[in-house]
């Protein structure tokens, strides 16, 4: 190092200080990059795939019943003589977009209620764990059963019942991050400049467990779309002629042997979306292992 | 007596990614006598710890030895493979670390922990083994020791788990013992009582003692030779009595200056810039941070040159360089002016509750504080100090006593305080660490205090509010747009300080906010806490374990001790004349340089 090295820099900058951000380690990890191209691929195909459908979804009788692959029909028909392919395309949009927002609803009140509890501590936080103590006890499936036997089924009733199995699930994990971030000072200085509650928890608690509650968003929506898709076969959400690819799986299976591809195709579009969600989960809690050692986590 | 360890030439380098190496250490020669303390001086990231534990073939994890040999009585450390080196680990060189707390097992009782490297390397079992235990305990001053053996870690205080990791290291009758700022970190009657223990064991057991620390004016009362390191390379040898009395590398001598005295109203002088990252092979490392700095000093690298007899420095001015060290400014200059009291604590008690058990750690303390006077409150960790500082800025309601700003009852909390009150009232942290979110960057951390609290600048003023701020801690305006983590710990307290001033307090109260710096940052600090309370007229609260600090600073100090004022007056003369005795032990646990005693 010479004379004019050490002058050089008034405020040396530790490059290895220097965080990189998320969307390049995930762009970095093998997982990653297989993740994110999956996961775009899906995105195109149930964004935009219903316009290439061949035939209408729901439309009977296109071509003979419950038939193996064909030139007309690539994947087959179904047991009404549906297309296969068609109804593959244009079905996808509700197993992204239920687990999607349930999740999402899942987070702002679990995660809000999680934080707000390891923020405040005491007799709050007392009812809220208790709370979610309560609902983890219950099976998932059953609580979906009760209400939606209850009050019948809908997009939104299952949007909000999925919801409820997650809310104790991220309360709990942003509840403990967020008890790790507030014994820092500067939680306690921004208390001395007398901040709100809710604007101390967004600016002073939140970047700082962003990470891992981006990390867990990822690893919650691959449960969530396993469980949307197992309610649609199960008969609990979507209902008949919906071409949803858990309710496909269910109508497929009986004839599996005779038209496979009825039942594969949307099983197989199921299993590319929660993989793709799974490897990118992955590569962020890397992401994040890495850096949380380096005490350098950035988003 | 033979040298027990010989370092000869030792350079140690870090692999980067590309193939090369960083050299951080370069041709390092230092002897180990048996008997004897050899103290290694210098600011952290000089290289001193590196160099200790690469000399007795430690290597972290990315480093390399470059060159050079370390012989144990004749045979090269660093030639040995692990497996040999293993066993002579604990055996024959024993290492004592910074922090015991995380150095001993908290789930092992401290007896088996004891006994792990005496049956080991030494095969003891039944009464033998237990007779060594209790021998050592005792040895170390550790009260019971058969009770002891039983007990975990985290039953004994700092200061006994650094005797029971010195007893651990002693175990096998060590030849080599390397101590690593073993005494940083705890209380200074404590720290005194742990120097005075070192010294008398290692002339017992006459081990050869490496002892690394950047405090000089500890080195200097305890070590027998002393090595003074920068930029990783000895910059300085000789016995400890000459290189604290007549230092002639400039960093010895700034490094001295940047001492606080307990004992004399001396100010600090810091030392701008921070040590390099690597070594300097074609100019001298230290000339840029140097006061006395000529063209020769950067044509080539000095060589380790004898001044006079058995004293060597690595200066190309050492001979014609006054050998005092810089006295600095006065620091303690201001007096309360007003009568009148600006913050009135009225017998303040405070407790902590847990489920029905509550345990009060300030019990009614009382005092004032007037306009722009700095008042030191000094008292040993867990003694309430912080906790009291808490209470006043309102984040710790107090169960008893009440909190006056100019005359008007505070809220017990901060959030019911008016706004005005809060402004007023600024805190900074011990550590910058904690007290800067990182994920925020330094502009946004100093800006929200202006957004909140300073109506004379309108919302497009702000950055230029923030950077005015930025100059007054003398950072460059370009560090609003960094974040903490690129930051350096001085640096980082820098902004801490600037984000307190931004909301223009009227009192400012500081909790241990040098502690965990070193001690030429921590002098920086200092004068720049003095420099803007004087220019902005704020009052300053100071908070201290470190009584030359408060000193250096205060005008007026308070001493407290397990939640009580003992001692409380001028600065000058509770120090000149102590008349408690807690006070009086605190005074003279407190290492002093020779050179500035008989100045």
């Amino acid at each position: 190092m010479t004379t004019a090295d050490v002058l050089a820099p008034v405020v040396p900058v530790d490059e290895e200080a220097r965080a990189t951000p998320a969307w390049r380690t995930v762009l970095n990890t093998i997982e990653g990059r297989i993740g994110l191209a999956v996961g775009a691929l899906m995105l195109l195909l149930i964004a935009f795939g219903r316009f290439f459908a061949p035939y209408s979804p729901n439309e009977l009788g296109v071509g003979p019943r419950t038939q193996g692959p064909s030139a007309e029909h690539v994947f087959g028909t179904d047991s009404l003589g549906r297309d296969v392919l068609s109804r593959f395309l244009s079905g996808g949009d509700m197993i992204l977009l239920v687990p999607l927002l349930s999740v999402v609803l899942a987070f702002l009140v679990g995660g809000g209620l999680g934080m707000f509890g390891g923020y405040r501590r005491g007799r709050a936080d007392l009812v809220i764990t208790r709370t979610f103590d309560l609902l983890l006890t219950l099976p998932p499936l059953l609580i979906v059963l009760v209400i939606i036997a209850g009050i019948g089924s809908s997009t939104a009733v299952l949007v909000v019942t999925a919801a409820l199995v997650f809310v104790p699930r991220v309360g709990r994990l942003l509840r403990g991050a967020t008890q790790a971030v507030v014994t820092n000072d500067y939680v306690a200085a921004a208390q001395a400049r007398g901040e709100r509650t809710a604007a101390i928890i967004l600016r002073e608690v939140l970047p700082n467990i962003a990470a891992s509650a981006i990390a867990e968003f990822a690893l919650r929506l691959t449960y969530a779309i396993i469980f949307v898709a197992t309610l649609n076969f199960l008969g609990l959400g979507a209902q008949p002629p919906n071409p949803n690819w858990g309710l496909m799986v269910a109508e497929g299976r009986t004839y599996i042997a005779i038209s496979p591809w009825a039942t594969l195709l949307p099983a197989a579009g199921i299993a590319a979306l929660s993989i793709a969600t799974n490897l990118i989960a992955d590569a962020l809690t890397r992401h994040i292992a890495r850096d949380t050692a380096r005490g350098t986590v950035t988003l | 007596m033979t040298t027990a360890l010989q370092i000869d030439g030792l350079s140690v380098g870090y692999a980067r990614a590309d193939g090369s190496v960083n050299l951080v250490v370069k041709d390092v020669d230092l002897a180990l006598e048996p008997g004897t303390i050899l103290g290694l001086a210098g600011e952290s990231g000089c290289g001193k710890s590196t160099s200790a534990l690469a000399a007795v073939g430690y290597r972290s994890p990315g480093s390399r030895i470059v060159g050079g040999r370390s012989l144990l009585d004749g045979v090269d450390l660093l030639a040995l493979p692990l497996a040999e080196l293993r066993s002579l680990w604990a055996r024959r060189i024993a290492y004592v670390a910074q922090n015991a707390a995380t150095a001993l097992n908290p789930a092992l009782p401290i007896g088996r922990q004891l006994a792990q490297p005496l049956v080991r390397h030494l095969g003891l079992r039944g009464e033998e083994l237990r007779a060594r235990q209790l021998e050592l305990l005792e040895q170390v001053g550790l009260p019971d020791p058969p009770g002891a053996l039983a007990r975990y870690p985290h039953q004994f205080s700092g200061g006994q788990q650094q005797r029971i990791a010195i007893a651990i290291a002693l175990s096998c009758r060590p030849r080599v013992l390397i101590l690593d700022e073993p005494t940083t970190g705890l209380d200074v009657t404590t720290q005194a009582r742990i120097s005075a223990l070192l010294r008398t064991l290692v002339s017992e057991t006459g081990v050869a003692t490496l002892y690394v620390s950047h405090d000089l004016a500890l080195l200097g009362t305890i070590a027998d030779r002393m090595a003074v390191m920068y930029g990783g390379e000895i910059v300085e040898a000789s016995s400890a009595r000459a290189v604290t009395r007549r230092p002639r590398h400039p960093y010895s001598q700034a490094l001295l200056g940047a001492v606080p005295s307990a004992h004399r109203p001396r100010a600090v002088a810091g030392i701008p810039g921070r040590p390099p990252s690597s070594v300097s092979l074609d100019a001298c490392a230290f000339a840029p941070r140097c006061a006395h700095v000529v063209p020769d000093c950067t044509l080539a690298r000095p060589e380790l040159r004898e001044i006079e007899a058995d004293h060597v420095a690595r200066c190309v001015r050492a001979e014609e360089l006054a050998p005092q060290p810089n006295q600095g400014t006065v620091l303690a200059a201001r007096t309360a002016a007003a009568p009148e009291p600006l913050l009135e604590v009225i017998d303040v008690c405070c407790e902590y509750r847990h489920r029905r058990t509550s345990h009060v750690v300030v019990r009614g303390v009382s005092l004032a504080v007037h306009p722009g006077e700095t008042v030191g409150v000094v008292g040993e960790s867990g003694s309430g100090k912080s906790t009291l500082l808490r209470a006043i800025v309102g984040l710790h309601a107090p169960s008893a006593g009440s909190i006056r700003l100019r005359g008007e009852e505070l809220a017990p909390t901060a959030v019911k305080r008016p706004r005005a009150v809060r402004r007023e009232l600024q805190i900074v942290f011990q550590n910058a660490e904690s007290s800067l979110n990182p994920r925020h960057a330094v502009g946004d951390l100093v800006g929200r205090p202006v957004r909140l609290f300073r109506d004379d600048v309108a919302r497009a003023e702000e950055p230029r509010a923030v950077a005015e701020l930025l100059e007054a801690v003398k950072l460059p305006r370009s560090v609003a747009n960094r974040y903490p983590a690129e930051l350096s710990g001085g640096q980082k307290q820098r902004v801490a300080l600037a984000r307190a001033f931004a909301a223009r307090p009227s009192l400012l109260l500081c909790d241990e906010v040098t502690s965990s710096l070193d001690v030429s940052v921590q002098a920086t600090v200092l004068e720049l806490l003095a420099e803007l309370a004087l220019q902005l007229d704020t009052a300053v609260v100071f908070v201290s374990h470190d009584l030359a600090v408060v000193r250096t600073i205060a005008t007026r100090a308070l001493v407290v001790r397990d939640g009580e004022v003992c001692e409380q007056g001028e600065t000058e003369r509770l120090f000149l004349a102590p008349s408690h005795p807690y006070t009086q032990e605190l005074l003279s646990s407190i290492p002093e340089p020779a050179a500035t005693s008989a100045a």
